[in-house]
């Protein structure tokens, strides 16, 4: 299963950055958002360290969105999602290598959105790098785990595309929180305290969806019509 | 494994609703090895419904499908044809191989698409193929997986009358290998005649089921 979700992967990868698609709509919305939100800084005055790491989630949030969308249209231009589930293929490899794919296309969006929130919010990387990066590994995790599982409800229709946002923020709230909590953290030159309870409650929201998606994945993604 | 002689595919009173709306019920019918079965009907009857129950794609509300063959040994080819235009063919067909748990080297991918007529093509994205050249890869996708039993939904839309022919002559030439096909087609009194049995829907039920030769006959003296 394994060697058929890295080449789900591998060909989605190509595709995406190739079409210039959801990855080049994602950077765009996301760096817009930053600058517009930048806007709303008192003259003199500072963006606070919640704040920007709410801006910078929230970023990652409507890029994941986009992201998702691309990925899955890519097979329903011609119909292979229809040769997918009809080839021997386990169908969580899809959600797998959708997954995977996604996680990629999320980290370099939000190798651009860092130093922009760092850049247009005025703010300092003060705490741990590793606190940092723990955060954004675990964080993301949890987001394409959710969006891989809701993509595949939007199978190009565009009714079901709009309900993939109304479903994805509710369900994304609790890594949102624990994230921009734990970015806000590495923003301010305090302490880090109470961070534990937060990466617990990231990693207890992945092991959880992980383990629903698995379940479920095979439910949105089918040949029914 | 089907028993020697015995059906691939059996299909026992199946039926299909879309919410409260009946597609169709009752539909009994079996698929043996090395037999073309021609599925036929006006539009709306439910053939392609019927086709991806029959393929494991679709679930049926009442009845049962049973199917004797790995799902590794099946292949659908429908009037989409799976290809990802922004991968050139040989791409194309290594994913499908890759999907199909296969690792087929370029030589055996190139020489498939020989086969096809589009060894020329093997590095061109598959985005600038006419809508015949991108059916010729599916079929070559066909060709790769070397199946057991195949399930052809109208792959004939909108080619050519020389890719047709082509498709024509290789249906048949899997018939011929031992491979079942199940074949919805438009073209039914062409196809018919190639064809060992016909499965006719019509009114929610199926109309005919038997030997192709005798549905010609039935035809005409309606």
């Amino acid at each position: 299963m394994l060697k058929r979700a890295a080449a789900m992967a591998s060909k989605d990868l190509k595709l995406s950055v190739s079409g210039g698609q959801g990855l080049v709509q994602a950077v765009l919305l996301g760096l817009l958002l930053i600058f517009l939100f930048s806007l709303s800084k008192p003259l003199g005055g500072a963006i606070s360290a919640q704040a920007a790491g709410a801006i910078f989630w929230l970023a990652s949030a409507f890029g994941l969105v986009l992201v998702f969308n691309d990925l899955f249209a890519i097979e329903e231009a011609n119909g292979a999602r229809m040769g997918i589930l009809s080839s021997p293929a386990p169908v969580h490899a899809v959600w797998i290598g959708k997954g995977v794919a996604g996680l990629c296309l999320l980290l370099v969006s939000q190798l651009v959105f860092l130093p922009a929130t760092v850049a247009f919010l005025d703010q300092t990387v003060h705490g741990p790098w590793w606190l940092m990066l723990v955060t954004l590994a675990g964080a993301d995790i949890g987001l394409v785990v959710i969006g891989a599982l809701l993509g595949a409800l939007s199978q190009g229709q565009a009714a079901r595309e709009s309900l993939l946002s109304v479903i994805v923020f509710p369900l994304l709230l609790p890594v949102l929180l624990s994230g921009i909590t734990l970015f806000s953290m590495c923003f301010s030159p305090g302490t880090s305290e109470g961070f534990d309870g937060w990466l617990g409650l990231i990693f207890a929201f992945d092991a959880l969806f992980s383990g629903a998606g698995l379940f479920l994945f095979p439910f949105v993604y089918s040949g029914e019509e | 494994m089907a028993p020697a002689g015995g059906a691939l595919l059996a299909v026992k009173r199946a039926a299909k609703f879309y919410g409260s709306k009946l597609v169709f019920k009752e539909v009994t019918c079996e698929v043996r090895p090395g037999e073309i079965v021609l599925v036929a009907g006006p539009n709306g009857a439910g053939k392609s419904t019927l086709m991806r129950i029959m393929a494991g794609l679709s679930r049926p509300s009442a009845g049962e499908v049973t199917l004797h063959v790995e799902p590794e040994c099946t292949a659908y080819l429908g009037h989409s044809t799976f290809i990802y235009p922004g991968m050139t063919a040989l791409a194309n067909l290594g994913f499908w191989g890759t999907m199909y748990g296969l690792s087929p080297s370029r030589e055996e991918l190139t020489a498939l698409l020989a086969r096809v007529g589009l060894e020329r093509a093997a590095e061109e994205k598959a985005g600038s193929f006419s809508r015949g050249m991108a059916q010729r890869l599916n079929l070559a996708r066909i060709y790769l997986v070397n199946p057991r039993l195949i399930f052809l939904d109208e792959p004939g839309t909108g080619l050519d009358p020389r890719s047709l022919a082509l498709l024509r002559r290789e249906i048949v030439a899997f018939r011929d290998q031992g491979t079942s096909v199940v074949w919805i087609s438009h073209h039914v009194r062409e196809d018919a005649a190639l064809a060992d049995t016909v499965l006719a829907l019509g009114g929610r039920r199926v109309e005919y089921f038997g030997p192709a030769a005798e549905y010609e006959v039935e035809v005409e003296t309606c």
